[in-house]
Protein backbone atom coordinates (compact mmCIF):
# COMPACT_ATOMS: atom_id res chain seq x y z
CA UNK A 1 0.00 0.00 0.00
CA UNK A 2 1.19 3.57 -0.64
CA UNK A 3 0.55 4.29 3.03
CA UNK A 4 3.40 1.94 3.98
CA UNK A 5 5.82 3.97 1.88
CA UNK A 6 4.45 7.24 3.25
CA UNK A 7 4.95 5.99 6.81
CA UNK A 8 8.44 4.64 6.31
CA UNK A 9 10.21 6.89 3.80
CA UNK A 10 10.53 10.70 3.73
CA UNK A 11 10.94 10.54 -0.04
CA UNK A 12 9.71 7.70 -2.26
CA UNK A 13 12.77 7.94 -4.50
CA UNK A 14 16.03 6.58 -3.16
CA UNK A 15 19.38 8.13 -4.07
CA UNK A 16 19.91 5.37 -6.62
CA UNK A 17 16.75 6.36 -8.47
CA UNK A 18 14.86 3.32 -7.20
CA UNK A 19 11.31 3.95 -6.05
CA UNK A 20 10.64 2.46 -2.64
CA UNK A 21 7.48 0.57 -3.72
CA UNK A 22 9.90 -1.95 -5.25
CA UNK A 23 10.98 -2.92 -1.72
CA UNK A 24 7.67 -4.72 -1.16
CA UNK A 25 6.39 -5.27 -4.71
CA UNK A 26 9.21 -7.52 -5.79
CA UNK A 27 8.16 -8.55 -9.30
CA UNK A 28 9.06 -6.28 -12.18
CA UNK A 29 6.42 -5.40 -14.76
CA UNK A 30 6.33 -2.67 -17.40
CA UNK A 31 4.71 0.73 -16.93
CA UNK A 32 4.49 3.71 -19.21
CA UNK A 33 3.94 7.43 -18.79
CA UNK A 34 2.89 10.06 -21.29
CA UNK A 35 3.46 13.73 -20.62
CA UNK A 36 3.55 16.65 -23.06
CA UNK A 37 6.95 17.50 -24.52
CA UNK A 38 6.63 21.03 -23.14
CA UNK A 39 4.17 22.92 -20.95
CA UNK A 40 3.55 26.62 -20.48
CA UNK A 41 3.78 28.14 -16.98
CA UNK A 42 0.69 28.09 -14.73
CA UNK A 43 -1.11 25.63 -17.01
CA UNK A 44 -3.04 22.46 -16.23
CA UNK A 45 -1.82 19.45 -18.19
CA UNK A 46 -2.28 15.71 -17.88
CA UNK A 47 0.24 12.98 -17.19
CA UNK A 48 -1.11 9.59 -18.25
CA UNK A 49 0.28 6.60 -16.39
CA UNK A 50 -0.34 3.27 -18.10
CA UNK A 51 -0.28 0.05 -16.08
CA UNK A 52 -0.87 -2.75 -18.58
CA UNK A 53 -1.94 -6.18 -17.37
CA UNK A 54 -4.34 -8.92 -18.35
CA UNK A 55 -7.66 -8.26 -16.58
CA UNK A 56 -8.58 -11.96 -16.83
CA UNK A 57 -5.86 -12.79 -14.34
CA UNK A 58 -6.80 -13.00 -10.68
CA UNK A 59 -4.59 -12.65 -7.66
CA UNK A 60 -4.54 -14.14 -4.19
CA UNK A 61 -6.29 -11.92 -1.66
CA UNK A 62 -5.41 -11.54 1.97
CA UNK A 63 -7.89 -14.24 2.99
CA UNK A 64 -6.47 -16.73 0.49
CA UNK A 65 -9.32 -16.40 -2.00
CA UNK A 66 -8.89 -15.17 -5.57
CA UNK A 67 -9.88 -11.67 -6.63
CA UNK A 68 -9.20 -8.89 -9.12
CA UNK A 69 -6.01 -6.85 -9.07
CA UNK A 70 -5.71 -3.33 -7.73
CA UNK A 71 -3.39 -0.71 -9.13
CA UNK A 72 -1.57 2.24 -7.64
CA UNK A 73 0.97 4.79 -8.72
CA UNK A 74 3.38 7.40 -7.43
CA UNK A 75 4.29 10.35 -9.63
CA UNK A 76 7.41 12.28 -8.66
CA UNK A 77 7.17 15.71 -10.23
CA UNK A 78 9.84 18.41 -10.10
CA UNK A 79 9.67 20.96 -7.29
CA UNK A 80 6.94 23.50 -7.94
CA UNK A 81 4.68 21.23 -9.98
CA UNK A 82 1.58 20.14 -8.07
CA UNK A 83 -1.84 18.58 -8.33
CA UNK A 84 -4.22 20.86 -10.24
CA UNK A 85 -6.94 22.36 -8.02
CA UNK A 86 -10.46 21.20 -8.86
CA UNK A 87 -11.61 24.59 -10.23
CA UNK A 88 -8.69 24.74 -12.70
CA UNK A 89 -9.31 21.34 -14.29
CA UNK A 90 -11.19 21.62 -17.62
CA UNK A 91 -14.40 19.61 -17.97
CA UNK A 92 -12.93 17.34 -20.64
CA UNK A 93 -10.09 16.29 -18.35
CA UNK A 94 -12.47 15.87 -15.41
CA UNK A 95 -14.38 13.15 -17.25
CA UNK A 96 -11.15 11.20 -17.76
CA UNK A 97 -10.17 11.51 -14.12
CA UNK A 98 -13.68 10.52 -12.90
CA UNK A 99 -13.62 10.20 -9.13
CA UNK A 100 -10.02 9.28 -8.52
CA UNK A 101 -8.52 10.70 -5.37
CA UNK A 102 -4.91 11.82 -5.64
CA UNK A 103 -3.02 12.87 -2.57
CA UNK A 104 0.38 14.47 -1.98
CA UNK A 105 2.98 12.04 -0.65
CA UNK A 106 3.40 14.10 2.52
CA UNK A 107 3.05 17.67 3.71
CA UNK A 108 6.62 18.54 2.76
CA UNK A 109 6.38 17.12 -0.76
CA UNK A 110 3.45 18.65 -2.60
CA UNK A 111 5.15 17.72 -5.87
CA UNK A 112 4.93 13.98 -5.22
CA UNK A 113 1.51 12.51 -5.93
CA UNK A 114 0.21 9.15 -4.78
CA UNK A 115 -2.85 7.18 -5.76
CA UNK A 116 -4.04 3.74 -4.86
CA UNK A 117 -4.99 1.10 -4.30
CA UNK A 118 -7.82 1.50 -6.81
CA UNK A 119 -9.59 -1.21 -8.86
CA UNK A 120 -7.38 -2.06 -11.80
CA UNK A 121 -9.93 -3.14 -14.39
CA UNK A 122 -11.13 0.44 -14.98
CA UNK A 123 -7.92 2.25 -14.13
CA UNK A 124 -5.19 0.73 -16.21
CA UNK A 125 -4.70 4.30 -17.46
CA UNK A 126 -4.54 6.87 -14.67
CA UNK A 127 -4.73 10.53 -15.69
CA UNK A 128 -2.98 12.88 -13.27
CA UNK A 129 -4.10 16.52 -13.57
CA UNK A 130 -1.02 18.64 -12.95
CA UNK A 131 -0.53 22.38 -12.58
CA UNK A 132 2.79 23.72 -13.85
CA UNK A 133 4.54 26.45 -11.83
CA UNK A 134 5.07 30.03 -12.98
CA UNK A 135 8.73 31.06 -12.55
CA UNK A 136 7.59 34.68 -12.28
CA UNK A 137 5.74 33.85 -9.06
CA UNK A 138 7.15 30.57 -7.76
CA UNK A 139 10.70 30.90 -6.49
CA UNK A 140 13.07 28.12 -7.39
CA UNK A 141 11.40 27.22 -10.67
CA UNK A 142 12.97 28.10 -14.00
CA UNK A 143 12.25 27.66 -17.69
CA UNK A 144 14.29 24.48 -18.09
CA UNK A 145 13.78 20.81 -18.75
CA UNK A 146 12.67 18.82 -15.71
CA UNK A 147 12.78 15.09 -14.96
CA UNK A 148 9.61 13.21 -13.97
CA UNK A 149 9.70 9.74 -12.41
CA UNK A 150 6.77 7.43 -12.13
CA UNK A 151 6.37 4.19 -10.27
CA UNK A 152 3.25 2.12 -10.79
CA UNK A 153 2.11 -1.21 -9.47
CA UNK A 154 -0.55 -3.81 -10.01
CA UNK A 155 -1.33 -6.51 -7.53
CA UNK A 156 -0.46 -7.08 -3.89
CA UNK A 157 2.98 -6.85 -2.35
CA UNK A 158 5.19 -9.76 -1.36
CA UNK A 159 6.57 -8.47 1.92
CA UNK A 160 5.39 -6.00 4.53
CA UNK A 161 7.55 -3.06 5.62
CA UNK A 162 8.59 -4.99 8.73
CA UNK A 163 10.05 -7.71 6.49
CA UNK A 164 7.41 -10.38 7.06
CA UNK A 165 6.05 -12.18 4.03
CA UNK A 166 2.53 -11.68 2.72
CA UNK A 167 0.52 -14.63 1.44
CA UNK A 168 1.26 -13.53 -2.14
CA UNK A 169 4.75 -14.92 -2.46
CA UNK A 170 6.87 -18.09 -2.44
CA UNK A 171 7.51 -19.85 0.87
CA UNK A 172 10.70 -21.80 1.39
CA UNK A 173 11.61 -24.62 3.72
CA UNK A 174 13.30 -23.23 6.82
CA UNK A 175 15.34 -26.39 7.47
CA UNK A 176 16.50 -29.54 5.71
CA UNK A 177 14.63 -32.71 6.53
CA UNK A 178 11.66 -34.89 5.73
CA UNK A 179 8.09 -33.64 5.77
CA UNK A 180 6.25 -35.76 8.27
CA UNK A 181 2.92 -34.01 8.40
CA UNK A 182 0.89 -31.30 6.68
CA UNK A 183 -2.09 -29.97 8.62
CA UNK A 184 -4.49 -27.57 6.96
CA UNK A 185 -5.85 -25.08 9.43
CA UNK A 186 -8.37 -22.36 8.74
CA UNK A 187 -5.87 -19.72 7.67
CA UNK A 188 -2.61 -21.60 7.28
CA UNK A 189 -0.84 -24.88 6.60
CA UNK A 190 1.32 -26.28 9.35
CA UNK A 191 4.13 -28.27 7.78
CA UNK A 192 6.18 -30.43 10.12
CA UNK A 193 9.70 -31.09 8.92
CA UNK A 194 11.67 -33.74 10.78
CA UNK A 195 15.37 -33.04 11.04
CA UNK A 196 18.21 -34.71 12.87
CA UNK A 197 17.73 -32.30 15.77
CA UNK A 198 13.98 -32.62 16.11
CA UNK A 199 10.83 -31.49 14.34
CA UNK A 200 10.37 -27.95 13.01
CA UNK A 201 6.95 -26.62 12.05
CA UNK A 202 6.77 -24.24 9.07
CA UNK A 203 3.66 -22.13 8.74
CA UNK A 204 2.41 -21.24 5.26
CA UNK A 205 -0.66 -19.01 5.07
CA UNK A 206 -3.42 -19.93 2.63
CA UNK A 207 -2.87 -18.43 -0.80
CA UNK A 208 0.19 -20.01 -2.38
CA UNK A 209 -0.31 -23.65 -3.48
CA UNK A 210 1.84 -26.25 -1.76
CA UNK A 211 4.11 -28.16 -4.13
CA UNK A 212 5.37 -30.66 -1.56
CA UNK A 213 3.60 -33.63 -0.05
CA UNK A 214 3.94 -35.72 3.05
CA UNK A 215 7.09 -37.83 2.93
CA UNK A 216 9.05 -35.49 0.64
CA UNK A 217 12.60 -34.54 1.51
CA UNK A 218 13.41 -30.85 1.42
CA UNK A 219 16.59 -28.84 1.85
CA UNK A 220 16.90 -25.41 3.46
CA UNK A 221 15.64 -22.68 1.17
CA UNK A 222 13.86 -25.04 -1.19
CA UNK A 223 10.53 -23.55 -2.32
CA UNK A 224 7.64 -25.50 -0.85
CA UNK A 225 4.92 -23.47 -2.58
CA UNK A 226 4.37 -22.07 -6.05
CA UNK A 227 4.60 -18.34 -6.65
CA UNK A 228 1.05 -16.97 -6.69
CA UNK A 229 2.11 -13.43 -7.54
CA UNK A 230 0.67 -12.17 -10.85
CA UNK A 231 1.31 -8.47 -10.31
CA UNK A 232 4.40 -6.37 -10.33
CA UNK A 233 5.90 -2.94 -10.04
CA UNK A 234 7.60 -0.84 -12.68
CA UNK A 235 9.18 2.55 -12.82
CA UNK A 236 10.06 4.93 -15.60
CA UNK A 237 11.64 8.34 -16.07
CA UNK A 238 10.58 10.95 -18.54
CA UNK A 239 11.08 14.66 -18.97
CA UNK A 240 9.06 17.79 -19.58
CA UNK A 241 10.16 21.26 -20.65
CA UNK A 242 8.71 24.24 -18.80
CA UNK A 243 8.51 26.57 -21.78
CA UNK A 244 8.55 30.35 -21.77
CA UNK A 245 5.97 31.69 -24.27
CA UNK A 246 8.11 34.79 -24.90
CA UNK A 247 10.99 32.60 -26.02
CA UNK A 248 8.74 30.84 -28.53
CA UNK A 249 7.65 34.17 -30.04
CA UNK A 250 11.25 35.31 -30.40
CA UNK A 251 12.23 31.96 -31.86
CA UNK A 252 9.51 32.13 -34.51
CA UNK A 253 10.51 35.72 -35.35
CA UNK A 254 14.15 34.70 -35.64
CA UNK A 255 13.39 31.67 -37.83
CA UNK A 256 11.23 33.75 -40.17
CA UNK A 257 13.99 36.34 -40.40
CA UNK A 258 16.72 33.80 -41.12
CA UNK A 259 14.57 32.05 -43.75
CA UNK A 260 13.97 35.42 -45.43
CA UNK A 261 17.72 36.04 -45.28
CA UNK A 262 18.38 32.71 -47.01
CA UNK A 263 15.82 33.46 -49.73
CA UNK A 264 17.34 36.86 -50.40
CA UNK A 265 20.87 35.43 -50.53
CA UNK A 266 19.79 32.95 -53.19
CA UNK A 267 17.98 35.68 -55.14
CA UNK A 268 21.05 37.92 -54.95
CA UNK A 269 23.20 35.07 -56.22
CA UNK A 270 20.89 34.46 -59.18
CA UNK A 271 20.97 38.18 -59.98
CA UNK A 272 24.76 38.30 -59.75
CA UNK A 273 25.10 35.24 -62.01
CA UNK A 274 23.22 37.13 -64.72
CA UNK A 275 25.74 39.99 -64.33
CA UNK A 276 28.62 37.52 -64.59
CA UNK A 277 27.20 35.97 -67.77
CA UNK A 278 26.49 39.40 -69.30
CA UNK A 279 30.03 40.58 -68.60
CA UNK A 280 31.60 37.14 -69.35
CA UNK A 281 33.56 37.65 -66.17
CA UNK A 282 33.96 34.35 -64.30
CA UNK B 1 21.68 24.77 -62.31
CA UNK B 2 24.09 27.40 -61.19
CA UNK B 3 26.61 29.15 -63.37
CA UNK B 4 29.33 26.76 -64.55
CA UNK B 5 32.76 27.54 -65.96
CA UNK B 6 33.92 25.05 -68.61
CA UNK B 7 37.39 23.51 -68.32
CA UNK B 8 39.92 25.03 -70.73
CA UNK B 9 41.30 21.81 -72.19
CA UNK B 10 43.78 23.72 -74.35
CA UNK B 11 45.67 24.77 -71.23
CA UNK B 12 48.64 22.34 -70.88
CA UNK B 13 48.96 23.10 -67.16
CA UNK B 14 45.35 22.04 -66.52
CA UNK B 15 45.73 18.94 -68.72
CA UNK B 16 48.82 17.90 -66.79
CA UNK B 17 46.97 18.34 -63.51
CA UNK B 18 43.87 16.47 -64.73
CA UNK B 19 46.12 13.58 -65.83
CA UNK B 20 47.26 13.28 -62.22
CA UNK B 21 43.70 13.34 -60.93
CA UNK B 22 43.96 16.94 -59.74
CA UNK B 23 42.97 20.40 -61.01
CA UNK B 24 39.23 20.03 -60.53
CA UNK B 25 39.12 23.51 -59.00
CA UNK B 26 39.91 25.04 -62.42
CA UNK B 27 36.36 24.62 -63.71
CA UNK B 28 32.78 24.38 -62.46
CA UNK B 29 31.07 26.93 -60.25
CA UNK B 30 33.40 29.76 -59.18
CA UNK B 31 34.08 29.64 -55.45
CA UNK B 32 34.16 33.40 -55.06
CA UNK B 33 31.72 35.03 -54.87
CA UNK B 34 29.05 32.56 -56.07
CA UNK B 35 29.63 29.86 -53.47
CA UNK B 36 31.46 31.53 -50.60
CA UNK B 37 29.53 34.80 -50.47
CA UNK B 38 26.00 33.60 -51.27
CA UNK B 39 25.57 29.85 -50.63
CA UNK B 40 27.70 29.47 -47.51
CA UNK B 41 25.63 31.97 -45.46
CA UNK B 42 22.48 30.06 -46.45
CA UNK B 43 23.91 26.92 -44.85
CA UNK B 44 25.30 28.85 -41.88
CA UNK B 45 21.92 30.49 -41.21
CA UNK B 46 20.15 27.14 -41.53
CA UNK B 47 22.54 25.54 -39.03
CA UNK B 48 22.16 28.42 -36.58
CA UNK B 49 18.37 28.21 -36.94
CA UNK B 50 18.40 24.48 -36.13
CA UNK B 51 20.67 24.98 -33.11
CA UNK B 52 18.68 27.90 -31.70
CA UNK B 53 15.46 25.95 -32.21
CA UNK B 54 16.85 22.95 -30.34
CA UNK B 55 18.24 25.14 -27.57
CA UNK B 56 14.85 26.78 -27.02
CA UNK B 57 12.55 23.79 -27.53
CA UNK B 58 14.66 20.95 -26.15
CA UNK B 59 17.09 22.39 -23.57
CA UNK B 60 19.60 20.04 -21.97
CA UNK B 61 18.41 18.70 -18.63
CA UNK B 62 20.42 19.20 -15.47
CA UNK B 63 21.58 15.82 -14.24
CA UNK B 64 21.20 14.66 -10.69
CA UNK B 65 23.95 15.66 -8.27
CA UNK B 66 26.66 13.01 -8.25
CA UNK B 67 26.63 10.73 -5.23
CA UNK B 68 29.54 8.30 -4.92
CA UNK B 69 27.61 6.22 -2.37
CA UNK B 70 24.56 5.61 -4.56
CA UNK B 71 25.08 3.94 -7.92
CA UNK B 72 22.15 4.74 -10.21
CA UNK B 73 19.96 1.80 -11.20
CA UNK B 74 20.96 2.09 -14.83
CA UNK B 75 24.51 3.04 -15.60
CA UNK B 76 25.45 4.10 -19.11
CA UNK B 77 28.59 5.77 -20.44
CA UNK B 78 28.61 8.55 -23.03
CA UNK B 79 26.78 7.49 -26.19
CA UNK B 80 29.94 6.95 -28.25
CA UNK B 81 31.07 4.30 -25.78
CA UNK B 82 27.81 2.33 -26.01
CA UNK B 83 29.11 -0.45 -28.35
CA UNK B 84 32.28 -1.02 -26.31
CA UNK B 85 30.27 -0.89 -23.07
CA UNK B 86 27.97 -3.54 -24.52
CA UNK B 87 30.95 -5.79 -25.36
CA UNK B 88 32.15 -5.50 -21.77
CA UNK B 89 28.65 -6.12 -20.45
CA UNK B 90 27.61 -9.22 -22.40
CA UNK B 91 30.91 -11.12 -22.37
CA UNK B 92 30.91 -13.23 -19.24
CA UNK B 93 34.70 -13.36 -18.92
CA UNK B 94 35.88 -9.91 -17.79
CA UNK B 95 39.44 -10.40 -19.04
CA UNK B 96 38.18 -11.40 -22.48
CA UNK B 97 35.87 -8.37 -22.41
CA UNK B 98 38.74 -6.01 -21.65
CA UNK B 99 40.90 -7.62 -24.35
CA UNK B 100 38.11 -7.25 -26.92
CA UNK B 101 37.60 -3.66 -25.80
CA UNK B 102 41.28 -2.92 -26.34
CA UNK B 103 41.05 -4.78 -29.63
CA UNK B 104 38.87 -2.06 -31.15
CA UNK B 105 41.54 0.70 -31.19
CA UNK B 106 44.24 -1.92 -31.81
CA UNK B 107 42.40 -3.09 -34.93
CA UNK B 108 41.93 0.48 -36.11
CA UNK B 109 45.69 1.09 -35.70
CA UNK B 110 46.44 -1.59 -38.30
CA UNK B 111 44.25 0.05 -40.95
CA UNK B 112 46.87 2.53 -42.29
CA UNK B 113 49.33 -0.32 -42.77
CA UNK B 114 47.08 -2.74 -44.61
CA UNK B 115 44.77 -0.41 -46.52
CA UNK B 116 47.41 0.25 -49.22
CA UNK B 117 47.27 -3.42 -50.32
CA UNK B 118 44.51 -2.32 -52.68
CA UNK B 119 45.65 0.70 -54.72
CA UNK B 120 42.16 1.90 -55.67
CA UNK B 121 40.37 4.68 -53.84
CA UNK B 122 36.93 3.99 -55.31
CA UNK B 123 34.88 2.16 -52.64
CA UNK B 124 33.34 -0.10 -55.30
CA UNK B 125 36.86 -1.30 -56.19
CA UNK B 126 37.64 -2.15 -52.56
CA UNK B 127 35.12 -4.93 -51.88
CA UNK B 128 36.95 -6.46 -48.90
CA UNK B 129 37.54 -3.15 -47.14
CA UNK B 130 33.97 -2.02 -47.80
CA UNK B 131 32.51 -5.30 -46.52
CA UNK B 132 34.57 -5.08 -43.34
CA UNK B 133 33.58 -1.43 -42.89
CA UNK B 134 29.86 -2.02 -43.43
CA UNK B 135 29.72 -5.09 -41.19
CA UNK B 136 31.65 -3.16 -38.53
CA UNK B 137 29.20 -0.27 -38.74
CA UNK B 138 26.15 -2.54 -38.48
CA UNK B 139 27.67 -4.42 -35.53
CA UNK B 140 28.57 -1.15 -33.77
CA UNK B 141 25.03 0.19 -34.20
CA UNK B 142 23.58 -3.14 -33.05
CA UNK B 143 25.78 -3.23 -29.95
CA UNK B 144 25.12 0.44 -29.30
CA UNK B 145 21.35 0.03 -29.33
CA UNK B 146 21.69 -3.11 -27.23
CA UNK B 147 23.62 -1.23 -24.57
CA UNK B 148 20.54 0.87 -23.79
CA UNK B 149 18.25 -2.16 -23.35
CA UNK B 150 17.97 -4.51 -20.37
CA UNK B 151 20.60 -7.23 -20.46
CA UNK B 152 18.21 -10.08 -21.31
CA UNK B 153 16.96 -8.40 -24.50
CA UNK B 154 20.15 -6.57 -25.37
CA UNK B 155 21.46 -9.02 -27.97
CA UNK B 156 18.16 -9.74 -29.71
CA UNK B 157 16.97 -6.10 -29.30
CA UNK B 158 13.70 -7.60 -28.10
CA UNK B 159 12.68 -8.75 -31.59
CA UNK B 160 12.81 -12.50 -30.92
Amino acid sequence: YPIFAQQNYASPREATGRIVCANCHLAKKPVDIEVPQAVLPDTVFEAVVKIPYDTQVQQVLGNGKKGPLNVGAVLILPEGFKLAPQDRIPEEMKSKISNLYFQPYNAANENILVIGPIPGDKNREIVFPILSPDPAKDKGTYFIKYPISVGANRGRGQVYPDGSKSNNTVYNASVSGTITDIIKEKKAYKISIETKDGTVVDTVPVGPELIVAKGDTVVTGQPITDNPNVGGFGQMDTEVVLQNPVRIKWLIAFLILSTLGQVFLVLKKKQFERVQIAESNF
Amino acid sequence: MSLQKKPDLKDPVLRAKLAKGMGHNYYGEPAWPNDLLYTFPVCILGTIGCLVGLAVLEPTMFGEPANPFATPLEILPEWYFFPVFQILRVIPNKLLGVVLMAGVPAGLLTVPFIESINKFQNPFRRPVAMTVFLIGTVVAVWLGIGATLPIDTSLTLGFF
